[in-house]
């Protein structure tokens, strides 16, 4: 076995087969009953048994070794190619898989205590590597324009940021489905389930007396619904009833132009593939990511009750894209410092330069939109989606489609 | 006392409904003007303004760029690529061909400034403010805050104060001191982050002008100029001196330095295995630099390190095989230079020759391809591989008139008026006679040329400036949280010291919890007390 072959065997079926393993293993976890609600350390620690637990410590394992097999498969395929493997769409996609992964372990489960999500950050993780074995290259040497130390920053800190974002991607679109199953939910009951809670800034707490005791004080900021600012989460999870669950799925299996949930996902997951076939023009890639999809909103749907507040998902929304963000300004300000080194000019509008700009453009929307007062929750969510979407476009239509100075990210060959 | 009138006599009221003035045309504009900087200064314009950037942006993604690649923009105009001639028009319409120059897109960049400004300018001046003369409010609702804890101590009431005082201002904390109230109680009333948070979102605004007059005055002041230089040869930096220049405005032909640059030799080497055949793996270029005060040093030009020459950076571009061709007509040389060909889709290296001395012109199509090694057949092997073992020069002659008054480019004939002659294929140093004339043609040397990027930026520093305040305010502005903490201090009934902390944050307040309880420490640990209440907020007096 060359070490090509070694590195490609560890990527897929290894890391793959390990991921979705994990994966399955969580969301099993999330669906046992302790764990829908507070997902408490204890359960972590272990000292709690039951399903929920053990599924949970298999899907920690199992996410512990894919990360395991994955930077095995790194490791030797920066041997195979004697550089960093950061030259080619896939070994980006890779990185920024792993990224997923190993943020999901480390901050979602490990700071957040957060492993009801765990399900999903696998899943998208997933979703990014059967993508990426698409653009599958064998390990090749670099042309001496990407040999220096300078991609080691740039591609790096954009890998990574990417990685986060898409993380951050991952709570967006959660919660636009929870946010969506709880509004209908408490439009159909009356308010039966409590007060919505969409936006922390509708938390109706108010204070009785003024709390200044001279003019000097500014009362705007002291009323507690204006303070509460974007990453403000719930303290308390209310921990619902089977019939809350049940109603949270069924709103969003509501028809939808006379079509019915199942058959919708469906649809979607169809058209999606069919957009992937006619980009790469090959049946068994576009079955795979439609079943992909068919797979991942499937379970979306299923999950939907487990999920964490919406309220909770979008503050985890705001806080992961705010923590990318500076590390994307940082990539692309590098991105530029090299290109004045190697280009001779530090920005072109070269088609990624434009649209790694445009990424930011985006985020930086969302972040204001955040600080906005009035345009909290579903308004600013989707902001964050259409962000990501951009970033989407840069990476896979600026790559493929769109010839730049970029293009040599090409799928079966590193020149440009 | 007769009797007395209630109600008011009629003209004492008049009715107040007067005619509506007639609206004047400047009231009406400064209405106007009024009502648009209002609307300017919202968020949610700038953040449309933001919106509508993004959009032309990416349409400048999409749609062919003509400073980047003029040919596409050219076969889309006429429609043999792209989406049609109607489509192009509408392109065209909107400037989308150069979006970064259109009237679109510079308006929407100045308006977004402008709605920055206008949004800028109230919070510098409040923030201003916050800064020379802030004071932490004072509370009296100490009990009801999110946070609290009890303390006690035996020092004084005083001392306890200024030690309190002093642990939060060393804590970053702004502190205010309350007066005693009328039951002799005091407090302190410290707060952070207000200050570093807003003035790290306003330095990362302001940044946005240093980028701003960075990139206006570098298209002013800066310069650009392209040139080739065949191995052994020698270029000098004047206005004449370059292939291709393009100077800004503010740069004059004075500006020039006037630096010698020789091209000594150009090194490219490949991989050669078959798999990745072509990718090259050395791309450098020897050169002496001769400055304007007689200095001579030598130097190295790779892909990602340009050198410098008194401001002047000098990049290596691109390259190409430059053969010295000798054309004679008799015994009379009418052309000696080397070609500097550039290579085509085939691998092969296309360049031509004009030699108007000769009568009539001739004229040679040439092409180069580096590696043509003799097959069985005596025959040579065309390849497209880049490396020059087996260099094959072949060519097309052509006479007739070359047409050389009109421009045309140096590396293609005008063939209109020309007459296509014999062939011929030649080897390093092989001299071959054109049948039915007297002209030969002489393959002489195989060189390298190398293209060269000479360029003046002033505004990079400036960029650098701009991008890293860019980055130090984005910090602060998202990640200072603010913070308030007082403290009351009160003579207990025992004669102690009653010492209670309460605390409110305002961002993050997660991350309060364990912060709150920290500071508490640092109270109590200074204070030298034992705690007399626990942390856990949940024990706290109910609201």
């Amino acid at each position: 076995m060359t070490t090509a072959e070694l590195s490609r065997f560890l990527f897929s079926p290894m890391t793959l087969v390990l991921y979705l393993a994990s994966a399955l293993f969580y969301l099993r976890a999330m669906a046992a009953p302790k764990l829908a609600t507070v997902a408490g350390a204890d359960t972590i620690d272990g000292k709690q048994n039951g399903p929920g637990s053990t599924a949970l410590r298999w899907g920690t394992g199992l996410a512990v070794l894919g990360v395991v097999a994955h930077s095995a498969h790194v490791v030797v395929r920066t041997q195979a190619a004697g550089r960093l493997p950061l030259g080619n769409m896939f070994e980006f996609s890779s990185i920024i898989a792993l990224t997923i992964v190993v943020a999901g372990l480390v901050v979602v489960q490990w700071r957040m205590r957060r492993p009801e999500l765990m399900g999903f950050v696998i899943l998208g993780a997933e979703l990014t590597l059967v993508l990426s074995l698409l653009l599958y290259a064998n390990p090749a040497p670099l042309q001496p324009i990407l040999d220096t130390w300078w991609r080691a920053i740039h591609v790096t800190t954009i890998a990574l940021s990417a990685g986060i974002f898409s993380l951050a991607a991952v709570f967006n679109a959660l919660h636009l489905l929870r946010d969506t199953a709880e509004q209908r939910v408490a439009a159909n009951a009356g308010d039966a389930y409590g007060p919505s809670t969409v936006g922390a800034a509708q938390t109706p707490v108010t204070r009785d007396a003024p709390d200044e005791v001279d003019a000097d004080a500014d009362q705007v900021l002291d009323s507690v619904p204006s303070r509460i600012e974007p990453d403000t989460e719930p303290e308390d999870e209310v921990d619902h009833d089977e019939a809350y669950h049940g109603a949270l799925r069924e709103v969003l299996a509501q028809r939808w132009v006379g079509i019915t949930y199942p058959w919708r996902i469906a649809l979607g997951a169809a058209l999606v593939g069919l957009v992937f076939s006619l980009i790469w023009w090959d049946v068994q890639v576009s079955a795979m990511t439609a079943a992909t999809m068919f797979l991942v909103t499937g379970v979306a749907w299923w999950a939907v009750p487990y999920l964490p507040s919406a309220t909770t998902l979008d503050s985890l929304t705001y806080r992961t894209i705010a923590f990318s963000f500076p590390i994307w300004t940082f990539a692309v300000i590098t991105g530029a410092m090299w290109a004045e080194q190697s280009w001779g000019r530090f920005w072109g509008w070269d088609p990624k330069e434009t649209s790694a700009f445009v990424t930011w453009v985006a985020y930086a929307g969302y972040l204001h939109a955040r600080a906005t007062r009035g345009i909290k929750g579903r308004k600013a969510s989707w902001l964050g989606l259409v962000a990501y979407g951009v970033l989407l476009f840069t990476y896979y239509a600026v790559n493929l489609l769109v010839v730049g100075l970029h293009s040599y990210g090409g799928i079966d060959q590193t020149v440009g | 006392m007769s009797k007395i009138e209630s109600s008011p006599p009629p003209q004492m009221n008049p009715p107040v409904r007067r005619e509506p003035r007639p609206p004047t045309v400047s009231g009406l504009l400064l209405a106007a003007v009024k009502e648009n900087w209002r609307r300017l200064r919202t968020m949610s314009t700038a953040l449309w303004l933001l919106g509508v950037l993004a959009v032309e942006s990416i349409i400048a993604t999409i749609v062919p760029q003509e400073v980047n690649v003029p040919q596409t923009v050219a076969d889309w105009r006429t429609g043999e690529e792209g989406p049609g001639t109607a489509v192009s028009g509408v392109i065209d319409l909107i400037g989308a061909y150069d979006m970064y120059a259109s009237p679109l897109f510079v308006m929407t960049l100045l308006l977004l400034f402008t709605s920055l400004t206008a949004c800028l300018i109230p919070r510098i001046r409040g923030w201003w403010r916050i800064t020379r003369r802030s004071v932490p409010p004072l509370t009296r609702h100490l009990g009801d805050q999110e946070h609290v804890r009890h303390l006690t101590t035996d020092l004084e009431p005083e001392a306890a104060h200024a030690t309190v005082r002093g642990r939060l201002a060393d804590r970053g904390y702004r502190t205010r001191d309350g007066a005693a109230d009328d039951r002799g109680r005091t407090q302190v009333a410290a707060e952070k982050g207000v200050v570093v948070r807003e003035g790290g979102s306003l330095l990362f605004h302001l940044s946005f002008y240093v980028l701003l007059v960075a990139i206006v005055l570098g298209q002013l002041l800066t310069f650009e100029g392209f040139v080739g230089v065949t191995e052994g040869e020698t270029f000098t930096d004047t206005q004449i001196g370059y292939w291709i220049a393009e100077p800004g405005r503010w740069f004059g032909p004075e500006d020039h330095n006037g630096f010698q640059l020789t091209n000594d030799e150009f090194r490219v080497e490949w991989f050669r295995d078959p798999e990745f055949g072509g990718t090259p793996r050395i791309f450098e270029a020897d050169v002496t630099v001769t400055t304007t005060d007689g200095e001579t040093r030598t130097a190295t030009v790779k892909g990602n390190n340009p050198i410098v020459i008194d401001g002047f950076k000098v990049h290596l571009l691109g390259w190409g095989y430059a053969p010295r061709v000798v054309v004679r007509e008799g015994s009379q040389v009418v052309y000696d230079g080397f070609i500097n060909t550039t290579v085509n889709d085939n691998g092969a290296f296309r360049g031509a020759v004009k030699a108007p001395a000769a009568d009539p012109d001739v004229g040679l199509d040439v092409f180069l391809v580096p590696y043509a090694p003799q097959g069985d057949d005596g025959q040579p092997v065309l390849t497209g591989a880049p490396w020059a073992d087996a260099p094959l020069l072949a060519f097309r002659s052509y006479t007739g008139d070359l047409q050389l008054s009109a421009t045309q480019n140096v590396n293609t004939l005008n063939t209109e008026l020309l007459t296509e002659g014999p062939r011929g294929g030649l080897r390093p140093g092989q001299v071959v006679e054109l049948p039915g004339s007297d002209v030969s043609v002489e393959f002489a040397e195989l060189r390298r040329w190398t293209n060269f990027q000479v360029s003046r930026r002033p505004q990079v520093p400036w960029l650098l400036l701009g991008s890293s305040l860019l980055l130090i305010g984005l910090l602060p502005a998202l990640y200072a949280y603010r913070r308030r903490v007082w403290v009351r201090i009160e003579r207990s009934a025992d004669g102690r010291t009653l010492v209670t902390v309460a605390g409110r944050a305002f961002q993050r307040p997660q991350a309060f919890e364990d912060e709150f309880d920290e500071v508490a420490d640092d109270l109590r640990a200074a204070l030298d007390t034992p705690d007399l209440t626990p942390a856990s907020r949940d024990e706290v007096a109910p609201r």
